[in-house]
């Protein structure tokens, strides 16, 4: 069943094909001489994009997702013309071979002769053999077709290897720089923590001290009371610098520990069968912490569900918040967490439009 | 002393409060940033004002501006400064411009509470005060490191204090020492550091201050 629907499709992506290519014919004569202007390029651009999608390629990988300088798209789509027409002409014989096959079976089940010829047991035996013999040809020149068309565009489209090598090697270089910020990021945040919360509490705890030594021995009480609140802010300044629960429990834990903590209602689901490598869960970690304390801070939600599942060998994080959207993907916690996870080549998008649900979704590759 | 204090954290803010109102003094206005700290002063006149260097909304150093301003609007306005960090740009922009009556201290100070006061004090009486970290900071940076190698030890002791703002007195209190021998020291240590004689206590720590720092 899946092999008859797998051919359909290349029988109908090839059909497709040849549209495109009798389309092509008539369009691009007088598209040649202004093949430098940006309408047209970006024009052309669309149409190899649709011939890619068409060829079940990625049109990104192929450079198609902005308008090459070097005009590549044009000379493609004039280079596939001939076999397009190839496509086409098979396909048509293939349909006349069906005609044929269905005119006879109309005629002969009905006992009719057809050009003078009665069905006999020779004859049936030479149309059924001759049949399948042109079927089995004709098939696979629609298969040929299809993958010459995806070679053609592969050849012509796809970076070479050279070019390939140079574009990861920039995003290797962005991605690092980007931790290098995400780090400093924190540490300043870290600092922040400290100096503006632990300091100020051990300040006034000594200040009370000092007021409980020159004559108001009645303080003593407060200063008990704020030691313990000083050490309690430590806790969470430790935990929100790194959540040692992490290495100690994993991941499910340590989000269960976040929720805890987090001030608004926080559902949990972690599904994993596996415990992910250590880099996957801390990034996975900081990715949910972040987007629930935006949450909680921002957007005024009043319930946030983070939700860590498997899709094959990726690892899917995703935060969604019942509050007014208007999350800013450029500020300060997102961008950080982008950088984040752009390192461990994963995917982050957000997705947070006026009024809200805010969505963020980290997919991170593991092994 | 009238007193407007300037500090973001509640916590802390309260506790200020409550300290200088035991001790006596006038609390005016406790308020959480510099605009609302210079619109304060505008209102109430008062005799000094305790301010955090670091406050909302961008915690860097609108404190130190709002000072300077204070400075510049009302001079007879004693200013003494809390920092988390020796900063000596900090300290620097503070012993530009008009010097009587100001104070940089480390924010950690005001731990101890009878330092603290006794800095207020020397403050709001036109005195300087300037916290120990930040003289040993701006000695170890000076870029006079000759003439300072020149001092002996004794002598260096004597101005890390005098760059306080300690009175020769004092000095000679904490050194265990007579007064005349510190008078001597610092005209020892003057004549080194071709500094002339001044009168005024806080101009000499200034002098000081300025010269290492400069």
């Amino acid at each position: 069943m899946r092999s008859v629907a797998e051919g359909l499709r290349l029988l109908g992506a090839v059909v497709l094909g040849a549209v495109t290519a009798l389309l092509g014919l008539v369009l691009l004569p007088p598209a040649l001489p202004l093949a430098r202007r940006p309408a047209v390029r970006e024009a052309a651009r669309r149409l190899a994009v649709l011939e890619a999608r068409r060829l079940r390629l990625d049109p990104a990988a192929l450079g198609l997702g902005a308008a090459r300088p070097d005009g590549q798209e044009l000379r493609y789509l004039a280079a596939r013309l001939p076999l397009g027409v190839l496509g086409g002409l098979t396909a048509a014989l293939l349909g006349c071979g069906l005609a044929v096959a269905g005119t006879l079976v109309w005629h002969w089940g009905r006992g009719l002769p057809v050009d003078g010829m009665l069905p006999t047991a020779p004859l049936l035996a030479y149309a059924a053999l001759g049949g399948t013999v042109l079927l089995f040809l004709d098939l696979s020149g629609l298969v040929g077709v299809h993958a010459l068309e995806r070679r053609l565009a592969l050849r012509m489209l796809a970076p070479d290897p050279t070019e390939a090598l140079r574009r990861r090697i920039t995003e290797l270089a962005e991605s690092r720089a980007g931790v290098l910020a995400a780090v400093d990021a924190e540490r300043r945040r870290i600092e922040r923590d400290l100096h503006d919360g632990l300091q100020q509490r051990l300040v006034a705890l000594s200040m009370l001290a000092g007021r409980a030594r020159r004559g108001r021995p009645e303080l003593l009480a407060q200063v008990h009371e704020q030691a313990q609140q000083a050490l309690a802010e430590l806790r969470e300044v430790a935990w929100r610098a790194y959540p040692s629960a992490l290495d100690a429990l994993g991941l499910a834990d340590a989000l269960a520990g976040m929720a805890e903590r987090a001030g608004i209602p926080v559902k949990v689901v972690c599904e994993l069968s596996a415990r992910p490598p250590a880099a996957v869960e801390t990034v996975s970690y900081f990715v949910a912490s972040e987007a629930v304390t935006n949450a909680a801070k921002h957007s005024g939600a009043t319930a946030v569900t983070v939700e860590v599942r498997e899709h094959g060998t990726m690892i899917a994080v995703n935060v969604h918040d019942d509050g007014m959207g208007g999350a800013d993907p450029a500020g300060g916690g997102l961008s950080g967490l982008a950088r984040r996870v752009a390192a461990l080549d994963g995917g982050f998008t957000v997705t947070s439009p006026p009024g809200g649900p805010t969505v963020i979704r980290a997919e991170l590759p593991c092994g | 002393m009238r007193v407007i204090l300037a500090e973001d954290s509640t916590l802390l803010r309260e506790g200020l409060v409550r300290l200088l109102e035991e001790e006596g003094h006038e609390v005016l206005a406790a308020v959480g940033d510099g605009e609302a700290l210079v619109g304060a002063v505008e209102a109430e006149e008062p005799d000094v004002v305790v301010v955090d260097v670091r406050m909302p909304p961008t915690h860097t150093d609108e404190g130190l501006r709002a000072a300077l301003e204070i400075r510049r609007r009302r001079p007879h306005v004693k200013v003494l400064v809390l920092s988390q960090y020796v900063e000596k740009k900090y300290a620097t922009e503070l012993m530009s411009g008009n010097v009587d009556g100001v104070g940089y201290l480390l924010k950690d100070r005001v731990a101890q509470v009878s330092d603290f006061l006794d800095a207020l004090e020397r403050v709001g009486a036109g005195g300087a005060a300037f916290d120990p970290e930040v003289v040993r900071q701006l000695l170890a940076r000076t870029s006079h490191a000759d003439p300072l190698a020149r001092l002996t030890g004794r002598e260096r002791e004597v101005l890390e204090l005098m760059a306080q703002g300690l009175t020769n007195a004092s000095i000679a209190q904490s050194l265990h020492v007579s007064q005349s021998a510190v008078e001597k020291h610092v005209n020892a240590l003057f004549d080194k550091l071709s500094l002339s004689h001044t009168a005024g206590y806080s101009r000499r720590v200034l002098a000081v201050l300025r010269y290492l720092g400069s």
